[in-house]
């Protein structure tokens, strides 16, 4: 086992380095100078040579690769070109609890849906329950999300006035003004993602209930809760563990139109804010890390895996 | 200073400044002015009013709304509370250190931490800030000021000359600021005393009290903290400056907002009202519009109120909204190097021009854009028709004439007539341009699309583009036609410097200039008129000046002028803005109450 995590992790760390350096020089192929942009409004060329001289990027492509190189194995994400130059450990360590926070409480929302929903869809299958279900989901799959995100902040903020409107709060200044400010995005965002775990759910629920170990255990005259929950639920897992990961690793980089529609800066933000202001420095920090994230979460799937299918060992 | 005081009724004394303002003998060229009134520290209200009078400007000012007319009285508020505000269209306020600041809405936050020598009052007048008095050389190259004595910073230390030395010192070094280039003209700044400096100009400018020492949008000479950037370091003053306006800022979590607090040594002691203001970025337009619905914010700074949302708010009995003329033009801007509106040389007279099938298309495509559909279907009613780049907020620099006799005011038959003489009849044979554009603007650029289409029946396709690389092409001028324009422009060196000069800083300073000798436009008389009011201390004589480059360019379509923006400011009604912080474009809070 050890083995086997050691080799993923040097292998995650081969795939981060692959993606940043990919994304490097990605950044630098796309139109649009930085300081041009930034320094509009003065149009003093002198102000964007001096600019151009402290990050660096007056040096050749590659010196620039070699030197960012240097800085990420001493552990220096550098410095935002935009605004007042931030360092960008800063911006990416203060955005990284925001989103982490709603992914958090929106995969937890979304499972409080889901596994009853899906359940209850695949083991009273062809009724009015698992149409409704059905239906739902499919609903949750089609509303866009800036979209439910306008509607529960027009209906619960604006008319009812029970929840914050827009804003994060961090938790450190109390657990309810942080709850309350991430409910409606926690369900903006969650929405969409128990649609899609209640439909794995069910399908998966619906191949495992098919089987023969599953007829054997009905005709020991097992009852219907035992068999669901004890017997075909975890085995239905497997399917679904892997795209609650994927999706949990999306959710952590991708929730940016909710983050826009909330002003919550998280990384999904800071993200499309660095790449719009070709802000090099901010863009190639937070890749490292949503890479990271998404690396992490797949290998913590994977060994998951072992728990839930005792049949699964990695090392054998 | 400024003396209003929020115990007199303001209608009335409305009636009674309109009235003086006429009370002259018509035949008299200095309007029943003296020498003093026009040279003291910055004009009064009465004189800019009597200058408008005097230029027929009062009556057209009067009719544009709010220009003259304070958009809320200043009501009897209380001190004390706190002001719950978002900042629209932003998803972060990137940084507040004046050096760095290069958005209109960061300067309406630093405006209420820092302080500059100015700052313009709501008529767009230069008024003493820090400086107390100044005094200006017969021939307008030097400045002596008398500073303020008794100011703090937020951190405790005194202000002092050395203040403005080093803000100076580190201004002009663009190493430290992106707007180093504004003090080009500043030859020396000398300390006589603790509490007296000198400039000394390399020549006279016009626009020095209004750009170059304003507080907000001025920039370069905001007054910063040596002490302050010194022990924090310019990242975290970029954050939480250190200045001595009349709040200070105790939070600011980049992209979460900032909340500033009432600075109890505030030079003057009857101001801020406020103990407590929270500012909030927000990027989408509907949930700025459902926060400031539900109360969790109470007034609107930022980037203009989205045009759609402003009737809605309106009709909304709990919010204020009010309209004033916005500091600005926006405009289309043509690729003179491009057919079909090629014109490589502008520096003949517009009757000469008119013989060129380029010069035709341009005029045919200025002339057959109808503004005021634009600003109905575009703006929602919320903007004022631009024929130049000097705006209706400039007031008195404004020419009120332009709309009717300007070449580009809206005539359909004509337009089609040069299209047809510039071989294009009905547009037949027009080639397919594009029209590039931020995502933002992508609607109203489809608008102009549709009205030229249905006008003229050519076709422009919108081409949204990143802001970085609209800027590349923009600067290269590389493009058949982009929409772009210009905020903050609170003297008319920002209309006419920056954009219509040859050697303006946005006329395509990064074109190949082997190929392309000018950028966007380029005329002789108007590169002189120019230079000739940027020197000149007369007012009258300047606006005279401001007024025939502002002509020429028009004539000439430099651009195809679209659209004055109005400042749209909206508060919850309990919010009282008084009429006298009402600046174009700012958002003062210092005098603002609760109720």
């Amino acid at each position: 086992m050890l083995r086997y995590l050691s080799r993923r992790v040097i292998g995650a760390i081969f795939v981060m380095w692959a993606v940043a350096t990919l994304v490097f020089f990605m950044m630098r192929i796309v139109p649009g100078d930085p300081f041009e942009a930034m320094l509009f409004d003065s149009g003093d060329p002198a102000a964007a040579e001096e600019l151009r001289r402290k990050f660096g990027l007056d040096q050749p492509v590659y010196i620039q690769y070699f030197i960012w190189q240097g800085n990420m194995l001493r552990g220096e994400f550098g410095f935002s070109i935009y605004g007042s130059h931030q360092p960008v450990a800063r911006l990416v360590s203060e955005a990284l609890p925001r989103t982490l926070s709603l992914a958090a409480l929106s995969f937890f929302l979304a499972i409080l849906i889901a596994v009853p929903a899906g359940l209850i869809a695949a083991t009273r299958r062809n009724t009015a329950a698992d149409y409704t279900v059905t239906f739902l989901a499919f609903l949750g799959l089609s509303m866009p999300e800036f979209w439910v995100a306008i509607l529960l902040i027009i209906f619960f903020a604006a008319h009812l006035h029970w929840l914050p409107a827009i804003g994060y709060v961090p938790i450190s200044k109390g657990f309810w003004p942080w709850l309350s400010h991430l409910i409606l995005p926690a369900v903006a965002v969650g929405t969409g993602f128990s649609a899609i775990i209640a439909r794995m759910i069910r399908s998966s629920m619906i191949e495992v209930l098919k089987t023969d170990y599953m007829r054997l255990a009905r005709s020991k005259g097992l009852s219907r809760q035992v068999l669901t929950i004890h017997h075909a639920f975890p085995n239905a897992l497997i399917p679904v563990v892997t795209v609650v990961g994927i999706a949990f690793a999306l959710l952590m980089a991708g929730a940016v139109v909710v983050e826009n529609v909330f002003a919550i800066k998280g990384l999904g933000r800071l993200l499309i804010q660095g790449i719009l202001n070709r802000d090099y420095p901010v863009v190639q920090g937070t890749i490292i890390v949503v890479s990271a994230i998404f690396v992490f979460s797949n290998l913590l799937v994977d060994l998951l895996y072992t728990t839930i299918d005792p049949r699964i060992r990695y090392d054998e | 200073m400024s003396s209003n005081k929020p115990s007199d009724d303001p209608q009335a004394i409305l009636q009674k400044e309109l009235g003086d303002a006429y009370d002259f003998d018509p035949r008299d060229p200095m309007a029943g002015l003296t020498g003093a009134d026009l040279s003291s520290d910055g004009m009064s209200r009465r004189t800019v009013l009597r200058l408008m009078a005097a230029s027929g400007m009062l009556t057209t000012a009067s009719m544009l709304p709010g220009i003259l007319t304070p958009g809320r009285a200043e009501a009897a508020g209380q001190s004390g509370g706190t002001l719950r505000c978002g900042w629209a269209g932003t998803p972060e306020l990137p940084t507040l250190d004046p050096a760095q600041i290069n958005m209109v809405l960061l300067f309406q936050v630093s405006s209420n931490v820092l302080s500059g020598l100015t700052h313009i009052d709501a008529d767009l007048v230069p008024r003493g800030d820090l400086a107390e008095s100044w005094e200006v050389t017969a021939d307008g190259t030097q400045y002596v000021f008398k500073l303020r004595q008794g100011v703090t910073f937020h951190n405790g230390d005194t202000f002092t000359a050395d203040d403005v030395l080093y803000t100076y010192n580190r201004s002009k070094n663009p190493e430290n600021s992106i707007h180093s280039r504004v003090l080009n003209n500043v030859d020396a700044l000398e300390k006589i005393d603790d509490h007296t400096v000198r400039f000394k100009l390399a020549k006279p400018q016009a626009s020095f009290l209004t750009k170059t020492l304003e507080r907000a949008s001025g920039r370069a000479m905001t007054i910063v903290s040596r002490g302050a950037l010194d022990s924090m370091g310019t990242a975290q003053y970029g954050l939480t400056p250190v200045g001595t306006g009349p709040f200070k800022v105790t939070e600011h979590t980049l992209g979460q907002g900032l909340t500033l607090e009432k600075f109890d040594n505030y030079y003057d002691p009857e101001r801020p009202k406020l103990d407590k203001v929270t500012i909030q970025p927000i990027i989408d337009a509907e949930p700025l519009a459902a926060a400031l619905e539900a109360g969790d914010i109470q007034l609107v700074g930022g980037n203009p109120v989205a045009p759609e949302l402003v009737d809605r708010f309106v009709e909304n009995p709990d919010l204020v909204v009010s309209e004033i003329a916005g500091p600005g033009f926006q405009s289309v801007w043509l690729n003179p190097w491009r057919d079909p509106f090629k014109v490589p040389d502008f520096n003949k007279p517009v009757s000469e021009l008119m013989k060129e099938n380029g010069f035709k298309v341009r005029l045919a495509i200025a002339k057959g854009l109808d503004r005021e559909r634009y600003i109905k279907q575009a703006q929602f009613g919320r903007g004022i028709a631009a024929y130049g780049s000097i705006n209706p907020a400039m007031g008195y620099y404004f020419d009120k004439d332009l709309p009717n006799s300007s070449n580009q005011r809206y005539d359909l038959e004509e337009a089609r007539q040069l299209l047809a003489d510039a071989g294009y009849p009905d547009g037949k044979g027009f080639p397919e341009l594009s029209l590039i554009c931020t995502a933002t603007a992508r609607r109203e650029v489809t608008v102009i699309s549709n009205i030229l289409k249905k006008n003229l029946n050519i076709t422009v396709k919108p081409e949204v583009q990143d802001w970085p690389v609209l800027l590349e092409h923009f600067q290269t001028m590389n493009f058949d036609a982009l929409r772009v324009g210009s905020g903050g422009d609170y003297d008319p060196d920002d209309g006419v410097v920056d954009w219509m000069q040859t050697s303006s800083k946005f006329n395509g300073r990064k074109r190949d200039k082997e190929k392309m000798p000018f950028g966007f436009f380029s005329d002789a008389e108007v590169d002189a008129l120019i230079a000739e009011q940027s020197a000149m201390a007369d007012i009258e004589k300047r606006r005279d000046i401001v007024r025939r480059a502002d002509r020429i360019t028009s004539d000439k379509v430099a651009s195809v002028f679209l659209f004055h923006p109005k400042d749209i400011l909206v508060h919850h009604k309990s919010v009282n803005f008084p009429a006298v912080s009402r600046i174009p474009g700012l958002v003062d809070l210092d005098r603002t109450t609760i109720s």
